[in-house]
């Protein structure tokens, strides 16, 4: 790790809090990490615990909902992230 | 379907190189201005994820069926915008309203606070970005940055492949922390999601 991340199990306060309530929102099987615990690109934020709403209630606004298909969606974000040479 | 890939490869890649013609193109291969504003939006976003994950070094940690290839630092960086553009979008964000709610409260949490970074710093990196990524309306501050800054917020925008702990060494040496580079990064990606949203709307108009 380039940077720090706290997971769930050492996170505490506003972190822990904002963490619980992720962990609360709907996600489909294929992102539900295998560890149980938050997903590692959300723990990606975990230096900036109040970010994390804002980021994940954005992706919710546009991975959630149409016009385009969910392997639509998926197209498109699996194309941008090989381009940016990322495994996310 | 081969347009949404071409979508997100110039949204990636060099957004203000659109235009009116592919609006027209992928209009009639069946993506109507709402397909294109998600397929837009979703690859600017995107771009924000990658940008984190990158810098932080996070570790994959779901199953994928075919493990993509790791970064390669040695990538040349993106080209910069040769110019800036500005005008009035060919589709409106608004026209997506959850989003165009949600973003603006993801950008106020990054560009409207003081601490630790001084408002102005904060502007100055949505500066460079927007000028890097052709956004002449987001091109507010001119402000310089400090070298290693900019440097860090160039590497984030063009070479997202080449973040490391290299990247925040000179930071780090000068007493940064952890909290402090995370936020420098953010900031740069935040604009970059902004920017490349901004700059690949209206370019579809021309």
């Amino acid at each position: 790790m380039a940077l720090a991340i706290m997971d769930h199990a050492a996170s505490t306060g506003v972190l822990r809090e904002v963490y619980d309530r992720m962990r609360e929102r709907p996600l489909p099987p294929a992102y539900r990490p295998k560890h149980g615990g938050v997903p590692g690109i959300i723990c990606a934020h975990s230096l900036d615990p109040q970010l994390i709403p804002k980021v994940f209630g954005t992706s919710t606004t546009l991975n959630g909902a149409g016009p385009l298909r969910w392997h639509e969606r998926e197209q498109v974000n699996a194309t941008t992230s090989r381009l940016n040479q990322c495994l996310y | 379907m081969a347009a949404l890939a071409e979508i997100a490869t110039i949204v990636t890649h060099a957004p203000w190189t659109l235009s009116a013609a592919h609006r027209a193109r992928y209009r009639d291969a069946g993506l109507g201005d709402d397909d294109l504003l998600q397929a837009v939006a979703l690859a600017a976003y995107f771009g924000h994820l990658n940008r984190i994950a990158d810098a932080v070094g996070v570790p994959l940690d779901y199953d994928v069926a075919v493990m993509p290839p790791h970064a390669d630092p040695t990538t040349p960086p993106l080209a910069a915008a040769p110019t800036t553009i500005t005008g009035t979008p060919a589709i409106e964000l608004a026209s997506r309203a959850a989003t165009a709610a949600a973003l603006p409260r993801w950008v106020d949490h990054v560009m409207e606070r003081e601490a630790s970074i001084p408002r102005e710093v904060r502007r100055a990196i949505a500066g460079r970005v927007a000028r890097l990524l052709g956004d002449g309306d987001g091109a507010a501050s001119d402000a310089p940055l400090e070298p290693a800054i900019a440097t860090l917020v160039d590497d984030v925008t063009l070479a997202p492949w080449r973040l490391g702990d290299a990247s925040f060494a000179t930071l780090r040496s000068a007493g940064a922390d952890d909290a402090t580079l995370f936020d420098l990064c953010a900031i740069a990606t935040t604009a970059g999601v902004v920017s490349r949203l901004r700059v690949a709307l209206v370019a579809l108009g021309r």
